[in-house]
């Protein structure tokens, strides 16, 4: 790596500076933030020394001091005494509609006119899970601040592997609203591996079976050299310990014929049924007692050999996606070096049990469950803000759904196959049936059913300003286009004409961007903030940004892939950036940064295809014209 | 390579992952070299760089993933062949021999049965084995025609007969291909009813 020169006076770029980003394993029961620190991924206590963090937030009623809310153990404790507005488990509703989540809830779920979100309604107002999700990586946030002493440039956060479009964007959504800057979304299994990698260093073909509070993720990984492909991904995102929890609440109400429990009751059982769980885990038997209204008291015994029976099914249900990931790894059990165990719901016996016959293999549970995805997550981080240079780590990961498009009679067409390495771009041609037709609609769903009915409906795009033409002349060609996150974007081009078309969104699920704007303006953390001048403190770190790399790339690459007056325009135009930058002018360094994207682009395209052919050509050649 | 049809497609799928035109790939060298590329051109790489950078290294990679995608997969890369000949393939072509579309009637028939029989998913198995056995002959009869293919281009009428017969090769790999694919679905069907 070249040493970046600072060549213009007053420039603020202090290259080897040790950047803070952390991790966030944003669970369903728990979650948590590590950091590296000296080399060594480390989870961040609170300032009671706990590691976790329950992902609960309680909304309290307006005082004198404004709203507030809890979150973490205090918001766990009086979850019992007031279920309606402390939120758990809010993960299970993110990027979902209401249809989804309506059972096994005891929240009071409103939707809006405006809006496919639905909310919860609680004392402090109605909130959407991106909402209470950002309440706990704002928590997760100050903490690490804290501890780290500084302002952080950026976070990795995890997702389930299986989690869908709706449900990624929805977690990079409440990041925005948390202030954190996402430098990229990974999948859980992916950062357990990386933890378990580096920690282990061993290559080969690795199964991650991740059973969380809410979400099943199994993943089928190769590990060469720092590299961390994965093979196949499989899942189910509603599908983890509470359903576990669900089981053991199903059988108490039976058992203590309670039918239709209040809110508080509900509460009880289900956290009675969880410490029972927990307990089985183990002993052989525990005692499960109820407090019942009037005094009343509710007791049972729970064997384990009951317990296993009652989640037997659920724990079954896990080796379907298990057979399918294999299936899509195009490999055998035998190929398989380890089976490492993630997750909280892996600590129960009969799941190691199930896994290890199935896989024919004892599953590895060396590393703590529950932080392992938080550490891998960190590791991650700190090489995406470039603290580390020296090690090669790269994670190659897939989509875990299907992408396709509605054609005529309700049918999806696969535009996009699961367990397609991302990024990944895919362009599909489409044609006017009408004479002068200037407008077209596209729906985009995600699933493997042949039915559209089936799979998850994604979002409508309606083209529009196709030029007018026969019927069947405009060619529109749409890419879709899934990014390193998993999410996915798309744009349309009429080929015949060349002309833009422009895209308009209707998600089936999520937040428009202006229902998060909104939220930006209320939010708490903003309230004293001007949205304006935040707006150009972006904007200035975004031209800061630009500069800095484009000096670093002249340095690196200007004398051989550039002719002297294509330098001194470059250089013009990161001049004339400096100094736009200085003043207090957002849209005119907006405007500026575009113009030197302009000039600059035809450099960065060589740059890319330069380290393509070094790559290619291997270490021995550094001089590439 | 020796075609000059093929030396005219200076930026191929083939030439962009640094291996030489032709339907044998060698797996390592592919992986290899695929593994080299995106150390350097993935967007993990520009997580710090200008917008401008990060869309570049999005799109590069996505054109790696499908040069990769295209080349691992047997069927793809005979397509994609065919289409640097200038050749495409269609569903409606009729050049496929009858004898063969009835074997596939036949198997087709054999594989919606498989639900009311005793066994079902052994059944499925000993299907989808025949149709891999049959995939795998295909792949074999694809890579002798390209060898000739690619070889002896000197006689351009023998060339134009053997595209013919690639072409032919290369839609019946399309039909197991369905086949084995709905195979594979019927299986997760039947394991979901378990």
């Amino acid at each position: 790596m070249a040493l970046l020169q600072i060549s213009e006076p007053g420039q603020t770029t202090a290259p080897h500076q040790h950047k803070l980003a952390v991790g966030i394993d944003l669970g369903t029961t728990n979650s948590l933030v590590a950091s590296l620190k000296s080399g060594l991924a480390e989870i961040i206590a609170d300032e009671n020394g706990q590691h976790l963090l329950p992902s609960v937030v309680q909304f309290q009623a307006k005082n004198d001091k404004g709203y507030q809310t809890e979150v973490g153990y205090y918001a766990q404790q009086n979850a019992a005494e007031d279920p309606m507005n402390t939120i758990v488990s809010v993960k299970r509703y993110m990027g979902r509609g209401l249809e989804d989540i309506k059972k096994h809830s005891i929240y009071n779920f409103v939707t809006e006119d405006d809006s496919v979100v639905p909310r919860i309604r609680t004392v402090a107002g109605d909130v959407s899970a991106v909402e209470v999700s950002a309440e706990i990586l704002k928590t997760l946030k100050q903490r690490a601040i804290e501890a780290l002493g500084g302002e952080l440039t950026g976070a990795v956060i995890t997702v389930p592997a299986y989690f869908d479009d709706a449900q990624r964007q929805a977690t990079k959504d409440a990041a925005k609203l948390a202030g954190l800057k996402v430098l990229r979304l990974i999948n859980e299994p992916t950062a357990a591996a990386v933890a378990y990698g580096l920690d282990t260093g061993s290559e080969g073909i690795h199964v991650i079976y991740d059973l969380g509070g809410g979400t099943f993720d199994i993943s089928i990984l190769k590990l060469t050299k720092g590299i961390f492909e994965v093979l196949s991904t499989a899942g189910d995102s509603a599908l983890g310990g509470d359903d576990l929890d669900h089981a053991i609440t199903d059988w108490i109400m039976a058992e203590a014929q309670i039918n239709e429990p209040e809110a508080a009751l509900l509460r009880r059982i289900l956290d009675a049924a969880r410490q029972a769980k927990e307990a089985l885990s183990q002993q052989d038997s525990t005692t499960i007692s109820i407090s019942l209204a009037k005094e009343k008291i509710w007791q049972a015994e729970l064997s384990r050999q009951q317990f296993e029976k009652l989640i037997k099914p659920l724990i079954r249900k896990t080796l379907l996606p298990c057979r399918r990931a294999l299936r899509d790894a195009g490999i055998e059990t035998d190929d398989i070096q380890d089976v490492v165990m993630v997750g909280g719901s892996t600590r129960i016996p009969l799941v190691r049990q199930m896994v290890g016959e199935f896989f024919s293999t004892e599953p590895l549970v060396d590393l703590d469950p529950d932080k392992v995805v938080a550490i891998g997550a960190a590791r991650q981080a700190d090489v995406l803000v470039g603290n580390k240079t020296d090690e090669d780590m790269l994670l190659l990961d897939v989509t875990p759904l299907s992408l396709g498009l509605e054609t005529m009679g309700g049918l999806a067409e696969k535009v996009i196959h699961r367990n397609t390495t991302i990024p990944v771009a895919r362009a599909q041609d489409f044609t006017t049936f009408k004479d002068g037709q200037t407008a077209m609609a596209i729906h985009v769903v995600q699933g493997e059913r042949e039915l559209i009915s089936d799979c998850r409906s994604l979002a409508r795009f309606e083209l529009r300003g196709i030029p007018p033409m026969v019927a069947g002349a405009a060619r529109i060609r749409v890419t879709f286009q899934i990014d390193a996150d998993g999410l996915l974007s798309v744009s349309a081009r009429e080929e015949a004409s060349g002309v833009e078309s422009s895209i308009q969104v209707k998600p089936s699920y999520g937040l428009s961007d202006v229902e998060i704007e909104t939220m930006l303006k209320d939010s708490f953390s903003y309230a004293q903030d001007d949205i304006d001048a935040r707006k150009l403190r972006e904007e200035q770190v975004e031209a800061s940004r630009v500069v800095e790399a484009l000096n670093a790339a002249l340095e690196e690459d200007g004398e051989k892939l550039l002719s002297t007056e294509e330098r001194t325009e470059i250089r013009q135009a990161i001049d004339e950036l400096v100094e736009i930058a200085k003043e207090n002018n957002q849209r005119a360094i907006k405007l500026k940064i575009e113009a030197v994207d302009k000039v600059t682009a035809e450099f960065a395209q060589r740059r890319m295809d330069a380290s393509i052919n070094k790559a290619l050509a291997g270490q021995s050649v550094d001089d590439i014209r | 390579m020796s075609n000059n049809l093929i030396n005219s497609t200076a930026d191929n799928y083939f030439s962009m992952l640094g291996l030489a035109v032709s339907f044998d790939v060698d797996k390592t060298t592919l992986s290899h070299n695929y593994h080299e590329i995106q150390k350097t051109i993935h967007p993990d790489n520009f997580a710090n760089a200008t917008d401008l950078e990060r869309r570049l290294s999005v799109q590069k990679t996505a054109q790696i993933n499908d040069a990769l995608e295209t080349l691992k997969n047997p069927l793809r890369r005979s397509i994609y062949l065919l289409s640097l000949y200038g050749i495409e393939l269609n569903d409606n072509d009729t050049s496929i021999d009858p004898s063969f579309l009835m074997e596939q009637m036949e198997l087709r028939e054999n594989l919606s049965e498989v639900a009311s029989k005793e066994d079902p998913l052994g059944e499925l198995d000993d299907i989808l084995d025949d149709v891999n056995a049959r995939i795998k002959r295909a792949i074999n009869d694809l890579s002798d025609l390209f060898k000739k293919l690619l070889f002896d281009n000197e006689k351009d009428e023998s060339n134009e007969q053997l595209l013919k017969e690639v072409k032919a090769q290369t839609l019946k790999m399309q039909f197991l291909n369905r086949l084995q694919e709905e195979c594979l679905n019927k299986e997760e069907d039947l394991a979901d009813q378990l």
